[in-house]
């Protein structure tokens, strides 16, 4: 087995770990960077992002502004002191990402310009035209090209974690194309292999998106925090789930139920604005959360379009006009006629909640460390404690950036004040993941992987959706746990070594059904309705005095998760009601007399 | 030992002939043999003409021959589709922005066949008068 | 209602079975709005769980899909069945790429050209994070913007003849990002990449066949790009040989 020895190693080269991994290689020239994924870096799916970052740019916005919008947002759910460090870095960062490159949209002088985002009160979404993720990745990966400190390993798929004393030594990776292990010795790493979207049936995801670091970590005995947090976009393509970004009712973009009605208004987000204007956290600018569970409302009272595709409302840009939508929609445009065959010029598109990311994760302090001597975690498949019960749109593609920065410092400066160890008992236990590996590569079982996975998807829509009875996160368990029975005699008809997707799919589904677990079991727990976990059985309400704490998922093998819970940090926003429109507006008014 | 064989795909001789788009290109670069020929043909009468009038005059005559006749209208036809390619290529060369938007192509296109009628009009004045 | 089918040639090849690619012969349930790569997870999770192909994101931005339907390069994802039915397709891997298995080709030569073009900012000189970011007005955006909608899926090698003759040459993809580079307000390190540009690889290794810019699902336009650095190569040719050396 070849032993590949570097100080930090990093797994998935989305935004995160891109980041990071040009934070040591600039700041720390004397250390080794490892720079692992499981596909080439600018497939990952920050690529997929579309409507922008979050970063305060104008002079009337401030930092304490986008701090409270993010912790009611999150329905103060959030780690107060990470939010504060967040907002402070955050036009920092995306400062750094336009010193490296990054075509940020700008005004007419140059500048750079901000677009409205839901639930931000001021406009302060840094964009680039409707491909902001596509051009950030881009912009990391080229720009992490000139450092030849960055050993990358593209198309190797993670396998295991190395744990030794009671430390992260090392990962054991399988190249893709040779089919062979690599161990990679580290002193430290970092996590940032993105969410677990895939655990659903519609998602905006992209196939990849399959959970690999949460699971890796979990099952080494480091806690899955607020799985339950599942963000639903309001506004997918129905059938495929592709995204429709948010920045189209950033732009002025309205949604209709089948009577050409702004529902909207019905529930507590309005009074209306008018067409053609925006008001920020009003209507079509609400929260994400809120405005999934609109469309789910409408759908009870049969206000929803029959489609062929199954049930939608319709997002309609006509107003918008051919050139805005040209300038700052392009890529929706071209989405929405490839896939649905509608141009949003002249009609609107139809859209349908669908699953988008997970606001929880890989716990880690406010610094990215988790529980795990010199393990990080950062991105999407980390919980920093950012985001609370549900994220606002364009918090995260700054989040890449601001915790992919701190974990390159973090995990360097880890590097540093320590040594390699022993390889014998690493390459024993490299051994012994392979000989497990090989075993269920040559395994020769009978379940059909397309049905486990598909059962998968769609017992997590129904039990752990956008609303949640204790009936159906039940029923939704009591699959899961059939599934996990039934992985362990799944069939690979493909027993070849060289680019064998069909096995990589089966490893990916065991990660995927572990993920699934701890966010059932995590949202059955939890008796209350907060941000995107809302319940319909009688608990409706938020309950502060029980459930104002973050859940923690523990692996505990075959059996159930262990869910034990923890505070959460709270310095200078109290719980107060989460509300929006001009009921949002009265609140706040009351506030501060 | 890798597992690894990765096959390599031989360019077979009539690539070109496979997809109608490379034929197209072929024929564009092919034309430039008849057009140099053309060029060589029309040397050679000035070479003649430096030599007297009746060496000029038999190359003229030469010129007559139903052969040379079906050769040029050959080369008429190539030299016109060379041109016409080339010229709905040409916007990619042109960098000309103008109020911060790139020229658009079809002025391009439209800038060299204006260039192209004056230009041939202007030599058949030469000629005619 | 009976089920409409549609017939799909893979090709595949095995390295460890096969000495050369074969053709296997599929039938898919056909619906209008079917994608290319859809009809393939259909093969893979029900016909033959050994076909292997790259996918991810499903909307055309991930670039991983790239195959030649009907000998032409397409996006798997944006490629949809409807365009064909009710004739067979036939998919191959990207040509002019050696195949790694069915429809995965090898991807290293085409990434070590991206990494060596230097496609990054040279700034003229460092800006600090507390000056903010730099001036760039629209119009300046503009000069490079289409430039940087390459989403590297590949497509334009596989449509490019001179690479597939020789495949030293540069190619389009790369001189594309080069070009974004170079046009950028922000950068300056023009002098650095155009003895890229100038070299035999560089753009000189381009006839403009022209093919690239059609296939391309992102309309970069990477004709576009090298026509104009092969310019700016002519521009610093005719300057160095005034400029004494």
């Amino acid at each position: 087995m070849q032993i590949i020895k570097t100080d930090v190693a990093i797994v998935g080269a989305g935004g995160s770990g891109l980041r990071a991994a040009i934070e040591i290689a600039e700041n720390h020239p004397d250390l080794d960077i490892a720079l692992i994924s499981k596909v080439y870096p600018m497939r990952s799916h920050t690529v997929a992002a579309e409507g922008g970052a979050a970063g305060v740019a104008q002079d009337h916005d401030s930092l304490d502004n986008h701090f409270n919008d993010t912790v009611s947002g999150g329905d103060w759910l959030c780690e107060q002191d990470v939010v504060q460090y967040f907002v402070e870095n955050a036009a920092k960062q995306l400062t750094q990402l336009e010193h490296w490159g990054c075509p940020w949209s700008r005004k007419e002088d140059g500048s750079i310009n901000v677009r409205a985002f839901g639930g931000m009160k001021i406009e302060r979404t840094w964009f680039a035209a409707d491909k902001s993720g596509f051009h950030i990745l881009h912009t990391l990966f080229q720009t992490s090209l000139q450092h030849p400190k960055i050993t990358r390993f593209d198309e190797h798929f993670c396998l295991d974690l190395i744990v030794e004393n009671d430390k992260i030594q090392g990962i054991l990776i399988l190249d893709i194309a040779e089919g062979e292990a690599k161990l990679i010795q580290a002193k430290s790493v970092i996590m940032a292999t993105g969410g677990a979207g895939r655990v659903y049936s519609y998602n905006t995801n992209g196939g990849i998106v399959t959970g690999d670091g949460m699971s890796l970590a979990y099952r080494h005995g480091v806690p899955l925090r607020d799985m339950e947090f599942i963000q639903y976009h309001p506004t997918g393509l129905p059938g495929s789930g592709i995204l429709m970004t948010e920045g189209c009712r950033g732009e002025g973009g309205i949604l209709l139920n089948k009577d050409g009605y702004r529902y909207l208004q019905d529930y507590g987000l309005g009074p209306e604005v008018p067409v053609g204007q925006t008001k920020n956290k009003y209507m079509e600018l609400g929260p994400r959360d809120k405005l999934s569970q609109c469309f789910w409302q409408e759908q009870q009272k049969g206000n929803v379009i029959k489609g062929p595709r199954g049930d939608v409302v319709h997002l309609d840009l006509r107003h918008l006009g051919e050139e805005k939508i040209n300038e700052r929609l392009p890529f929706i445009r071209e989405l929405a006629k490839a896939y649905v065959g509608v141009d949003p010029v002249h009609e609107p598109i139809p859209v349908r909640p669908t699953v988008h990311y997970t606001m929880g994760g890989i716990e880690t302090d406010a610094k990215t460390a988790t529980k795990l001597a010199g393990l990080y975690a950062i991105g999407e498949c980390a919980s920093v404690g950012l985001h609370g019960a549900n994220r606002l749109g364009s918090n995260s593609l700054t989040e890449l950036a601001v915790f992919g920065q701190l974990a390159g410092q973090q995990a360097a400066d880890y590097a540093r004040n320590s040594k390699h160890e022993k390889i014998t008992p690493l390459r024993k236990q490299a051994e012994t993941i392979m000989a497990r590996t090989e075993a269920l590569l040559h395994s020769e079982g009978t379940e059909k992987m397309a049905d486990i996975r598909q059962e998968m998807g769609d017992c997590m829509e129904e039990g752990v959706g956008i609303y949640r009875t204790k009936e159906s996160m039940q029923q939704t368990i009591n699959k899961l746990a059939e599934l996990k029975k039934r992985y362990k005699n799944i069939q690979i008809t493909d027993k070849s070594s060289v680019f064998n997707t069909e096995f990589l799919y089966a490893i990916e589904l065991g990660y995927l059904l572990d993920t699934a677990q701890a966010m059932a079991h995590s949202a059955i727990l939890r008796e209350e309705s907060r941000g995107s976990h809302q319940r319909i059985d009688g608990f409706e309400k938020r309950d502060d005095n029980n459930f104002l704490k973050h859940s923690l998922a523990f692996y505990q093998g075959d059996k159930a998760p262990k869910i034990d819970y923890s505070s959460v940090t709270i310095t200078k926003s109290q719980p107060a009601e989460r509300a929006y429109g001009a009921a949002g507006e009265k609140a706040h008014a009351q506030e501060k007399v | 030992m890798s597992k690894r064989k990765p096959y390599i795909r031989e360019l077979p001789r009539d690539w070109w002939m496979k997809q109608l788009f490379y034929t197209k290109y072929m024929i564009r670069e092919g034309s430039s043999v008849l057009i140099t020929l053309y060029s060589l043909i029309l040397a050679w009468g000035v070479f003649r003409l430096s030599q007297g009038e009746t060496a000029f005059n038999g190359w003229l005559e030469a010129l007559q021959n139903p052969f040379a006749i079906i050769l040029h209208l050959l080369m008429l036809i190539l030299a016109l589709y060379h041109t016409i390619t080339w010229f709905s290529l040409a916007p990619k060369a042109v960098d000309l922005w103008i109020k911060g938007k790139k020229l658009d192509d079809k002025v391009i296109v439209a800038a060299h066949y204006g260039a192209f009628a004056v230009l041939t009009i202007f030599c058949l004045l030469i000629i005619t008068l | 209602m009976s089920e409409l089918t549609i017939e799909i040639d893979v090709l595949r090849y095995r390295p460890e079975m096969d000495n050369e690619p074969f053709t296997q012969t599929f039938e898919v349930p056909y619906t209008a709005e079917m994608s290319i790569l859809e009809a393939l997870q259909y093969i893979k999770d029900h016909l033959d769980s050994t076909v292997s192909f790259r996918w991810s994101c499903r909307m055309a931005i991930c670039g991983s899909c790239g195959l030649m339907v009907n000998s032409v390069p397409k996006l798997g994802c944006k490629a949809f069945l409807r365009d064909y039915y009710p004739q067979k397709i036939s998919l191959e891997p990207l040509a002019n790429f050696p195949i790694e298995r069915d429809l995965v080709v090898v991807m290293d030569d085409f990434i070590k050209k991206l990494e060596e073009i230097k496609p990054y900012i040279i700034p003229e000189k460092e800006k600090c994070l507390s000056e903010g970011t730099y001036q760039q007005t629209p119009e300046q955006m503009a000069k490079f913007k289409q430039f940087s909608m390459c989403i590297n899926c590949g497509l334009c090698y596989a449509a490019c003849p001179q690479y597939a003759l020789d495949n030293k040459f540069t190619g389009p993809a790369a001189l594309a990002l080069l070009a974004r580079y170079n046009r950028d307000s922000r950068d300056n390190g023009e002098a650095e990449r155009m003895k890229i540009v100038n070299q035999e690889e560089g753009v000189w290794g381009c006839t403009f066949v022209g093919y690239c810019s059609v296939v391309c699902p992102k309309d970069v336009d990477p004709a576009a790009a090298i026509q104009l650095l092969k310019v700016e190569s002519s521009k610093d040719y005719l300057i160095g040989m005034f400029k004494p050396d």
